[in-house]
């Protein structure tokens, strides 16, 4: 179905009939390529092998301006690591209520992040990637609304988002991936500038649902088979204490950018909390400073990851739980815990006026299982 | 192999390529525009953080456009094609429109009452007023 989808993309687009004056199609791509420096190590996807695939990726945009203050965006993506199958990034109308304000509906980009946005579009940045310790929390699109306001306060221009929606997709939990939803999201975000500095705040709320049951804890045992145990024990309190079903939950992200033309500061700092649940709350962090030279940027960035286990879940029981349901509790709600830095150098390299090449390297510290992971990778990044 | 390719790529990173001469860029608008223009406002016309005019830009391939980028915007042709993608695929934004020659730009302006855009001083005429000079 997605195939035939990009036929029929491509056919739009091959029609020179099909593209009025007020349609405009654009396009990225990156094509990368990585691996990682010692053979038991995994990090982004790489192992010690080295892959082309995994992070390289085209997308195609087609707007177009049905005049009177509406048009329709759709972007349609392909990742290599789902084999370049494409699907739809971004689809929405867009309504131009005043020339400060613009109202969006449809398929829209979480707004998590200062980078959130055109994350995909690695020619908007220096970075060969976006620091994965913040921005690998996934739930990436949302079905919704989204209205934005700008304006200048003085001196400092303020940009206003709210977004409204839900999300109904996967998530990787353990290493698998499996169902999930975040229901009634409601948001809101500020971006303010002023010549060099500017500064980010965003808050998200919303109910999500995970559905860990089919998460295998040993073997011939998943996380379904713990609930039931549990439930069949009376322990029904928890269960609940530890299920991720329509729970309560908030994202906090603040950002600070510094950027004269010669250096580029940016640090961010993000929060997750999913209440009544084993997911850990999230407290996450990175800082990167770069140096313009002409055409050749490099950069040196660290990032930081401290996820505390939710021991409290178990404490109470653990006296009172038979060591057969004891012990793969302990084991689920471990899993969350996470205490890791990673130090990124690399450069990017603007070799055409359309095209950046670039490299970096990143080296992970997993204090949580004493563990050190490398990548090396490189590869450009474009605009058309 | 990847260590030969990144000193390649150092050594093609530092080398100074060539500057084209520069000249003074007189930044254009219809002669019934009566408002004035600072640099500030220039750049916020050029990166689409305001909308009071349509800004029009010469194609990436002419020389006074880089110029254009450096002194007028305060950026590089690479950085501000960045800024630009950045409103591009969120969809908020368009870029300027680009016309290919100076003789394009003015034509342009001279008919439209709200345009504005930049030519090299000397292929000024009658037709636009100046509201700027980048040198």
């Amino acid at each position: 179905m997605r195939k035939s989808l990009l036929v029929l993309s491509l056919a739009v687009i091959l029609a020179p009939a099909a593209v009025s004056a007020d349609t405009s199609i654009n396009g990225f791509a990156s094509i990368k390529a990585g691996m990682t420096t010692g053979s038991d190590e995994q990090l982004y996807g790489y192992d010690d092998t080295i892959d082309f695939k995994n992070e390289s990726l085209i997308a195609l945009q087609i707007k177009s301006d049905l005049g009177e203050k509406l048009s329709v965006t759709a972007q349609l993506l392909g990742r290599g690591r789902d084999d370049f199958d494409v699907g739809f990034e971004w689809a929405f109308i867009s309504y131009q209520l005043t020339d400060n304000m613009t109202i969006n509906a449809g398929r829209l980009r979480t707004p998590f992040y200062k980078y959130s946005d055109f994350k995909d579009v690695g020619y908007a940045y220096d970075w060969l990637r976006v620091p994965q310790g913040v921005y690998g929390l996934g739930f990436d699109t949302i079905e919704g609304l989204t209205f934005y306001r700008t304006a200048q306060l003085g001196s400092v221009d303020s940009t206003l988002q709210l977004i409204f929606g839900s999300y109904d997709g996967d998530a990787t939990l353990s290493g698998n991936s499996v169902n999930a939803s975040i229901d009634t999201i409601t948001g809101i975000t500020w971006e303010l500038a002023k010549d060099s500095l500017s500064a980010r705040f965003a808050y998200l709320a919303g109910k999500t649902s995970i559905d860990t049951a089919p998460v295998t804890l040993a073997p011939g045992f998943t996380v379904g088979n713990l609930y039931q145990a549990l439930n069949a024990n009376g322990l029904t309190p928890v269960v609940e204490a530890v299920d991720i079903d329509d729970e309560s939950s908030n994202f906090i992200g603040v950002g600070l950018t510094f950027d004269d033309s010669n250096w580029i500061a940016v640090a961010e700092f993000t929060r997750v909390e999913v209440e009544n649940s084993f997911i850990a709350t999230q407290k996450n962090w990175y800082a990167s400073i770069g140096k313009r030279f002409n055409s050749f940027t490099p950069y040196i960035s660290y990032e930081r990851e401290n996820n505390d286990a939710v021991v409290s879940i178990y404490q109470p029981y653990s006296n009172v739980l038979p060591p057969q349901l004891l012990v793969p509790l302990q084991g689920l709600v471990a899993s969350q815990e996470r205490d890791a830095s990673t130090w990124n150098v690399g450069f990017r390299y603007d070799f055409h006026p359309s095209a950046a090449f670039k490299a970096q390297f990143s080296s992970e510290d997993l204090q949580t299982t004493d563990q050190r992971n490398g990548v090396l990778a490189f590869g450009v990044d474009l605009v058309f | 192999m990847l260590n030969r390719l990144i000193v390649t790529m150092l050594v093609v990173a530092g080398a100074v390529s060539a500057l084209p001469a520069t000249a003074d860029i007189a930044v254009i608008v219809n002669p019934a525009n009566n408002s004035t223009l600072t640099t500030d406002e220039l750049t916020r016309l050029y990166t689409g953080r305001s909308s009071a005019l349509n800004a029009v830009n010469l194609a990436e391939s002419s020389p006074l456009r880089s110029q254009f980028d450096e002194k007028g915007v305060g950026r590089s042709s690479a950085q501000l094609k960045a800024h630009w993608s950045k409103l591009i695929f969120t969809g908020k934004g368009t870029p300027p429109l680009e016309l290919a020659t100076e003789a394009a730009v003015i034509e342009h302006v001279t008919q439209n009452p709200n345009a504005i855009g930049y030519v090299d001083v000397a292929s000024v005429t009658d037709g636009v007023k100046v509201v700027l000079t980048l040198n």
